[in-house]
């Protein structure tokens, strides 16, 4: 009896109907994704995406080759050589690189960082053509900060209070 | 309370053992409990001005510097209480308040006693808003960095300066804040150990100015190897990073080093990356240089060696290891030649020569003498580190008294008989009849009241000792000078020691890299061999009489050097150059002043194609088809010395009678001082580029006093003309106070006199 | 700071000392020296500092210090040190008369700051500096110890109590 109401049933494609109705119901309701490229996820001011060297505002580099993001980095990726004291005494890198294809964008580095110099920006459209395009020099870096200061000063200073 | 008394103290409940008078801080320290400290060094005085160690001493009103604080029995101590951890905290904040925190550009960041005792015992915030003081840096010479910003007043550097250097520049001028470290007036720090101010410094102030922000602390590895330059054998750690050496740091052995290093061992690492660097082996062909590859050298120096055969002489650095002298030495006598030395700048070879010298008691020993008499030693500048043994006998209260051919700056008080190089042997010879010696000079001697005095002091003494040095060595009188101090030694029953030049000096003994007289270093000069082996030296630098070389290598139809640097000198004299590893390249042992042997790994791997020499010696052994050559490692070839020579001991004993040798050294005439400048010792010092910056670097130049160059007619800073045999050079004229009338100070080993002939001998000087 | 051991005194003791400083100051530190053992000289420093500062209208100078130094034979940072740790030692100079006020909290209190301003005004000087005409230099100096006359000053080895601007006045223009 019950496989004979089963049939009856199939014939009518109930099952059809039910699945349809879902999707018909979703057809008409607001939608959840993002039609990316066109459109983009909003981020927050803590987002790890490349890396950059930042500047002070009068055009010094904040970086003084302490080396502490090396020392904490868990994937090795940083590499720094501090160059001889210059005229005025003072610190500075003369290498400073960054290999993307070790690192895991755990934003220690920026968080060891005494004096915001390393940042993780909030860029992540970013591709290589080649291999060694993934070691970021420091020319790169600095290049990437110097583009996007303001954006990065305003992600440091929205980020501050909880810091 | 008797001096082998103990008594019982309880520190954190736990009851431990001390001696009456010791400090608080030397017994916790015994007992591995940890009171931070800042002032305190177990070297140094108390000074108690940091107060970092204030502990709670039961029924004590208010907390105790433990540094300060004498031990009493039944005293009970409480290092953790909470009374001790507010003070020290407390102390902490003090101290952090003028600190600035600039910990990542600082060299000492993470070795910093400060941060670890911060981190330990301070707190996390201080409540200090006011402005921070800053302090300006001085200019304190070419090896220290100062930073007096971070000082934080423990005035180690001002107390090492005083009690270990013996020299007082550093003081703590101002007071309160305003407080600082400094020399007041602008002015280098110019003594031999200042390098150690930078181990004592607790903070950054004092850093390293070669390894200035060349390496952070964990970035370094440590390995320890022993010093390559004087006789002393200092233990250290050197610190590497990626292959590069960075700094030395001493590693304490309070046999041989205590916890100090000269600055000629801590600084001369820098000659490894001197750009005099050789790193390939190199070829002369048709008077040109030329680079080669290994196999085409070494076919070469065969060739060469064999054509040689029995005709040839080897003239070794004694700063190669015990290993690398063995195999030269095997080396040359399989080809049939005896004629193999290491003494290169001694003067005189005639005589018995002792079989083993050796300082002739242990190091630690020669700051418990009461007496010493040391003949041709600048001893400060020869060995510093046996030179802070002998300072401290003598503010124990020993008598030191010098025979010397040069007055020197000393840093305590002693005698100096200060004399000519002929004046040398009378004022022995007076001094071996005083003290009732007798022999032929002996018996001449017109004896004064210095010299009773002065032998009775020696012989008066429970524990003395007559120690030889390099100008005594270098001496042209050196047999006659040896026996005389042999006699006043056996007169006076003093230790007769002798303060060997070099690392290897007495290993060079030890495996048989010195020659008999009539084969030594001289004598293979004076008469040219066919064939030279030259390890780890330049010719004008190194040679007691560098003019006789160039003679005999140009007579040469073959010479083959083992160096580590180029020189225009070393071209000229060789035929082929092999790229020698340096001591931090390589493994190896050392023999010291004491006897004892010390070995070490090599730390970084040979720069460029450069080959430890034990392993090149090993090839050419294997080339020339020698048996027994087939080593492995340097331990291989030390089981083998080891075995070789388990019977020698060392003996400084020579047949007790005064040669009747004639006395070479003229009375007349103006004779050359050629003494060896501390930072010209070796082949790596002179290449070290911080220490050639200091005042100790002394130019080349000839030396008069203020009588002497009015003589000649010739003021400081004018060019004179240097005659000695019949070589003429040009010089500048130095006035030097501390030169005797009747002698000119030209030191050897320094660029510009490498034409000159010995290092002892009559010079004339004619006005330009 | 004490050592463990001498050398607050030099190796080489220096030779012929009558080429330094005139007879009288050198009789003067003589009779300070006396009055320590034997080889302890050194410890005459800060008179000897006081005479020779004396002797120079009221302040060192190096050389001053070096000769000190090489006359009591002691190495010459030593006397450095003793010489910048007392404010009564001069580095700079000074003027005929050294007004040397308190500013320490009594004084102050009773109105220092006004005596000090006073002062500035009238000689037409800041703290530590020295009228155009050499006559007169003004130094803030802590506590002389006379709380009771407060606010007070200085000059030379006289103390002036009890002050107000009128009796600044007449002081100052009673001085030579």
């Amino acid at each position: 009896m019950k496989m004979l109401s089963d049939y009856i049933k199939s014939l009518a494609m109930l099952e059809l109907l039910k699945g349809l109705r879902v999707t018909g119901g979703y057809m008409f309701k607001k939608k959840f994704t993002v039609q990316y490229p066109e459109e983009k996820a909003p981020i927050s001011p803590r987002f790890r995406g490349l890396h950059a060297l930042r500047r002070y505002e009068n055009g010094e580099e904040r970086c003084i080759a302490c080396k502490l993001c090396e020392a904490t980095c868990p994937a090795a990726a940083i590499t720094i050589e501090v160059s001889p004291p210059l005229p005025d005494g003072s610190r500075r890198t003369s290498r400073y690189d960054i290999d993307l294809f070790k690192c895991i964008f755990c934003g220690y580095c920026q968080e060891a960082c005494p004096v915001d110099a390393i940042v993780e920006t909030p860029i992540y459209e970013y591709h290589f053509e080649n291999r060694v395009d993934a070691v970021m020099t420091k020319s790169k870096l600095l290049e990437v900060g110097d583009k996007h200061e303001a954006e990065l000063a305003a992600c440091i200073h929205a980020d501050g209070k909880y810091r | 309370m008797s001096e082998d008394q103990t008594i019982t103290i309880e520190i954190d409940g736990k009851a431990i053992q001390a001696a009456p008078g010791q400090m608080l801080i030397e017994v916790t320290d015994a007992a591995g409990i940890d009171i931070p400290r800042f002032c305190y060094h177990k070297k140094l005085s108390v000074s108690a001005n940091c107060r970092m160690c204030l502990v709670e001493v039961e029924r004590a009103p208010k907390p105790l510097p433990a540094c300060a604080t004498p031990v009493n029995d039944g005293m009970k101590v409480f290092t953790r209480s909470p009374i001790a951890l507010a003070a020290q905290k407390g102390t902490m904040e003090f101290l952090l308040i003028n600190h600035p925190l600039d910990c990542p550009i600082c060299d000492q960041g993470g070795e910093c006693e400060l941060q670890d005792i911060s981190m330990g015992y301070g707190s996390d915030i201080s409540r200090f808003v006011e402005g921070k003081r800053i302090v300006k840096d001085k200019d304190i010479g070419p090896l220290i960095t100062t930073d007096l910003t971070r000082c934080i007043h423990c005035t180690r550097c001002v107390r090492f300066g005083a009690e270990i250097a013996g020299i007082r520049e550093l003081g703590a001028t101002g007071r309160g804040e305003h407080m600082t470290i400094g020399t007041y007036i602008e002015k280098s720090v110019d003594s031999e150990l200042s390098g150690n101010i930078i181990d004592v410094c607790p903070v950054g102030s004092l850093t390293s100015k070669p390894s200035q922000f060349k390496a952070r602390a964990w970035e370094m590895l440590q390995r320890d190897t022993i010093a390559p330059h004087d006789s002393v054998g200092s233990n250290i750690h050197v610190h590497v990073r990626r292959n590069e050496l960075i700094r030395v740091h001493p590693k304490d052995n309070e046999s041989i080093n205590e916890c100090w290093i000269s600055d000629r061992d801590r600084f001369s690492y820098e000659g490894v990356y001197s750009d005099d660097r050789l790193t390939t082996p190199m070829i002369k062909s048709n008077g040109e240089w030329r680079n080669a590859s290994w196999d085409e050298a070494l076919a070469m120096v065969v060739t060469g060696l064999k054509n040689a055969g029995a005709d040839i002489g080897a003239l070794l650095s004694p700063n190669a290891t015990v290993e690398e002298l063995y195999l030269a030495q095997k080396l040359i006598k399989s080809l049939g030649s005896e004629r193999i030395d290491s003494r290169l700048r001694q003067g005189d070879f005639r005589g018995e020569a002792p079989s083993y010298p050796w300082l002739g008691q242990s190091i630690e020993s020669l700051e418990k003498v009461d007496a010493a008499l040391l003949v041709g030693s600048s001893i400060r500048k020869e060995q510093p580190m046996l030179a802070h043994r002998l300072r401290k006998a003598a503010l124990e209260g020993a008598q030191i008294s010098f025979i010397n051919p040069l007055e020197l700056d000393l840093n305590y008080a002693a005698q100096q008989l200060v004399t000519t190089p002929a004046g040398m042997i009378t004022e022995l010879a007076c001094v071996a009849k005083a003290a009732g010696a007798n022999g032929d000079l002996i018996d001449q001697a017109e004896v004064t009241e210095v010299h009773k005095l002065l032998a009775e002091k020696l012989k008066g003494a429970a524990n003395g000792a007559l120690l030889l040095g390099n100008l005594a060595t270098a001496h042209a009188d050196y047999s006659i000078i040896r026996s005389l101090a042999t006699a006043i030694a056996t007169a006076c029953d003093l230790k007769l020691g002798y303060l060997p030049e070099a690392s290897n000096s007495i290993g060079a003994h030890l495996v048989g890299a010195v020659a008999s007289t009539g084969n030594d270093a001289q004598a293979m000069l004076e008469t040219a061999c066919k064939g030279y082996l030259l390890m780890g030296i330049e010719p004008g630098l190194d040679l007691w009489n560098p003019a006789k070389a160039a003679n005999a290598f140009e007579q040469a139809d073959f010479v083959v050097a083992l160096t580590a640097f180029r020189s225009a000198n070393l071209e000229a004299a060789a035929d082929v150059l092999l790229p020698m590893a340096l001591f931090v390249e390589t493994s190896g042992s050392f023999v010291n002043a004491e006897g004892t042997l010390q070995s070490f790994a090599g730390v970084i791997t040979p720069s460029g194609n450069t080959r430890p020499a034990w392993k090149i010696l090993r090839v050419l052994g294997n080339l020339l088809e020698v048996p027994g050559f087939d080593y492995v490692d340097t331990t291989e070839v030390l089981a083998e010395i080891t075995q070789a020579t388990s019977a020698l001991v060392p003996n400084n004993a020579v047949s007790n009678q005064v040669a009747s040798t004639e006395v070479r050294t003229a009375k007349n005439g103006l004779q050359r001082i050629g003494d060896v400048p501390i930072y010209a010792l070796d082949p790596l010092v002179r290449h070290a580029r911080s220490l050639q910056k200091t005042h100790d670097a002394i130019p080349a130049g000839v030396y008069l006093n203020a009588e002497e160059a009015g003589k000649l007619g010739v003021t400081e800073g004018d060019n004179t003309v240097v005659v000695q045999d019949q070589v003429r050079i040009q010089l500048p004229l130095f006035i030097d106070p501390n030169v005797p009338n009747g002698c000119a100070r030209i030191p050897a080993a320094l660029a510009g006199v490498e034409q000159l002939g010995a290092q002892f001998g009559e010079v004339t000087l004619e006005k330009v | 700071m004490g050592f463990k051991n001498l050398p607050m005194t030099t190796v080489k003791p220096t030779e012929n000392k009558e080429s330094l400083f005139s007879e009288k100051v050198r009789a003067e530190i003589d009779t300070w020296v006396a009055k320590y053992p034997e080889g302890w000289q050194q410890s005459a420093v800060m008179a000897a500092l006081r005479i020779v500062q004396d002797d120079n209208a009221g302040y060192l100078t190096q050389e001053l210090m070096d000769q000190v130094a090489a006359y009591l034979d002691m190495p010459p940072i030593a006397v450095y040190e003793v010489a910048t740790f007392y404010s009564m030692y001069e580095h700079k100079k000074v003027g005929k008369h050294k007004v040397c006020v308190c500013t320490n909290v009594s004084c102050m209190i009773n109105g220092s700051d006004k005596i000090v301003d006073h002062m500035e005004k009238k000689l037409g000087i800041k703290l530590g500096e020295v009228t155009e005409d050499g006559k007169y230099s003004l130094k803030e100096v802590e506590c002389l110890g006379a709380c009771g006359g407060a606010p007070m000053f200085q000059i030379g080895t006289k103390y002036y109590e009890n002050l107000t601007p009128e009796l600044v006045d007449s002081i100052l223009d009673g001085l030579e």
